[in-house]
């Protein structure tokens, strides 16, 4: 009988130290799952932070870079060519006095076109980077823009705006909408081969959305990207606006053409004074 | 009839309870008609077979008639479904093929035991339970359910474990054959039709843990939704 009690105690306790262990791998097996998962999640979201940031300086190095270029095209090349033309000026003076009638032409000639390389170095700085926008803001810019698009093809381009006065939103924001403002009206007119482009700028409390509708040919915007045919304009587009959480949608209206709406949230400027607008301008040393 | 069940009930509540309690599950599932899912058809089955044949001990208990038999007989049935619905879940067929192995070997040891144990097959009245199939059982049983939890946290496929209605059933098993782990070798000396080896209050601790089982089954069955099951 003693050694059936002591039989029926060890049964007892093993049975309970197995259902502990039971309990345990249970217990363990949710808490191991749930760390794991946390931490995945975690290692998901620095990457996608890290994707972000490198997609932030490479569009900020690009935007730089053309900085670089426009300020060197206008402080070395400005400058060189208006020297020329100061020495073309004098030099004409001594060809007119010489009375050569096939000199002075060409002179004249060589005259006119500095005047015309000069205009064109400051229309490609300005180009390069858009002052407007950073004095004036989106609507000036976008103005001046369709301004100078219409002066040089037969096109006409709309503009509208639900509000008169557009609240200056971050730098950063502005200049992404800007450039896709570009890119929408440019590949209208490189591809869509349309005589009329809308550009509508809407803001309200939350978001603000720009939406260029153009009446050409119209595409699809999922066979594009399927078919590698996608350059850097739509690519581009995206990845902007990936960056300041923004949205873009293709459509095509009925009556023909392509409509794309990009909706970015807003984001008004800070009270500080928006940076240089050259920040990269080099110290002229003086020998 | 009935006197005699309610007497039993009364007399032994830790043991009837798990008989009723199986219905529960199985209302469970025909209700959310989780049958569709094939792992839950193979437990709707396997809960359908355990409460008939709960149902049959119950009334040769209730009656003090031996029900061994049927006991021994549902041993190797039951590892067969149970397992069966592992072999749904482990996403290696090496492992797969492992576990269809282990079905002819086990179905083939228990019926060794059955006639090992029970020489005279003729003699009901004192036919004994099994020696060894039900601690086999319980290893069996324990080192597939340790291999799925392995496999879950090695694939890391599924996000929220509480809303995953396997992981449930999977948990009901835990308990109810780690109960059943040590007690089960000395059923057969506790269950002989004359001599009882009284082993008193740990007979009931694997009834008590099959109506936890049914519980957590029932739980698990709640969870399901057709979609989920879908992906
Ligand atoms: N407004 C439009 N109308 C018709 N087709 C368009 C329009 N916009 C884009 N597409 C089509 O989508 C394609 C991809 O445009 P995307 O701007 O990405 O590249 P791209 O303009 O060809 O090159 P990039 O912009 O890099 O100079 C174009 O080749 C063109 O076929
Ligand atoms: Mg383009």
């Amino acid at each position: 009988m003693q050694s059936n009690e002591e039989l029926k105690l060890g049964l007892l306790i093993a049975s309970i130290a197995m259902l502990m262990m039971a309990f345990f791998v249970i217990m363990f097996v949710m808490y191991y799952q749930k760390k794991r998962f946390e931490e995945e999640k975690r290692i998901s979201d620095i990457e996608k932070n890290y994707n972000r940031m490198l997609l932030d300086t490479a569009l900020n190095s690009e935007e730089t870079e053309r900085r670089r270029i426009a300020q060197d095209l206008h402080d070395d090349i400005g400058t060189m060519l208006s020297l020329t033309k100061l020495s073309l000026n004098q030099l004409s003076k001594l060809v007119a006095n010489s009375g050569d009638e096939k000199e002075e032409s060409i002179m004249k000639k060589s005259q006119s076109l500095v005047e015309e390389t000069i205009l064109h170095v400051r229309r490609i700085t300005r180009d390069l980077v858009p002052t407007t926008l950073e004095r004036f803001g989106l609507m000036e810019a976008i103005e001046e823009f369709i301004h100078k698009l219409e002066e040089d093809n037969n096109l006409v381009i709309a503009f509208q705006s639900n509000t008169e006065e557009f609240p200056r939103q971050g730098q950063k924001l502005e200049l992404t909408l800007y450039r896709i403002m570009q890119e929408l009206v440019n590949n209208a007119i490189k591809h869509a081969s349309c005589t009329k482009i809308d550009i509508v700028l809407e803001i309200d409390e939350e978001m603000i959305g720009l939406r260029v509708t153009d009446n050409g040919v119209g595409f699809d915007p999922e066979k594009i990207k399927e078919s590698n045919l996608a350059g850097l304009g739509l690519l581009g587009i995206e990845s902007r606006l990936a960056i300041v959480n923004g949205t873009v949608q293709y459509e095509q209206p009925a009556k023909g053409g392509s409509s794309a709406i990009a909706r970015i949230p807003v984001n008004p400027a800070s009270g500080n004074k928006p940076e240089p607008l050259h920040p990269f301008r080099r110290e002229r040393v003086n020998i | 009839m009935l006197e005699n069940y309610c007497s039993y009930i009364i007399r032994q509540p830790v043991i009837s309870a798990p008989v009723f309690l199986n219905l529960l599950p199985i209302l469970l599932i025909w209700r959310k008609r989780a049958y569709n899912d094939k792992m839950f058809f193979i437990l709707f089955v396997y809960l359908i077979l355990k409460f008939g044949v709960d149902l049959v001990m119950f009334d040769l208990a209730s009656q003090r008639k031996n029900s061994v038999l049927y006991y021994n007989l549902n041993i190797p049935v039951r590892y067969v479904l149970t397992s069966w619905m592992f072999y749904y879940k482990l996403d290696y067929n090496a492992q797969r093929k492992w576990l269809m192995l282990s079905w002819i070997l086990f179905v083939a040891f228990s019926a060794w035991d059955i006639i090992h144990t029970n020489p005279s097959m003729g003699d009901l009245y004192n036919h004994k339970m099994v020696l060894y199939s039900t601690t086999l059982e319980s290893l069996l049983m324990l080192f597939w359910i340790m291999l799925y939890f392995y496999n879950t946290m090695r694939a890391l496929k599924i996000p929220n474990l509480l809303t995953y209605p396997f992981f449930w059933i999977c948990s009901g098993f835990l308990l109810y054959y780690s109960s059943l782990l040590f007690i089960a070798p000395v059923l057969h000396y506790a269950s002989k039709w004359d001599q009882w080896m009284d082993i008193g209050s740990l007979d009931y601790i694997p009834y008590a843990f099959e109506t936890v089982s049914l519980l957590l089954f029932s739980i698990g069955i709640a969870q399901y939704t057709g979609s989920s099951y879908a992906k």
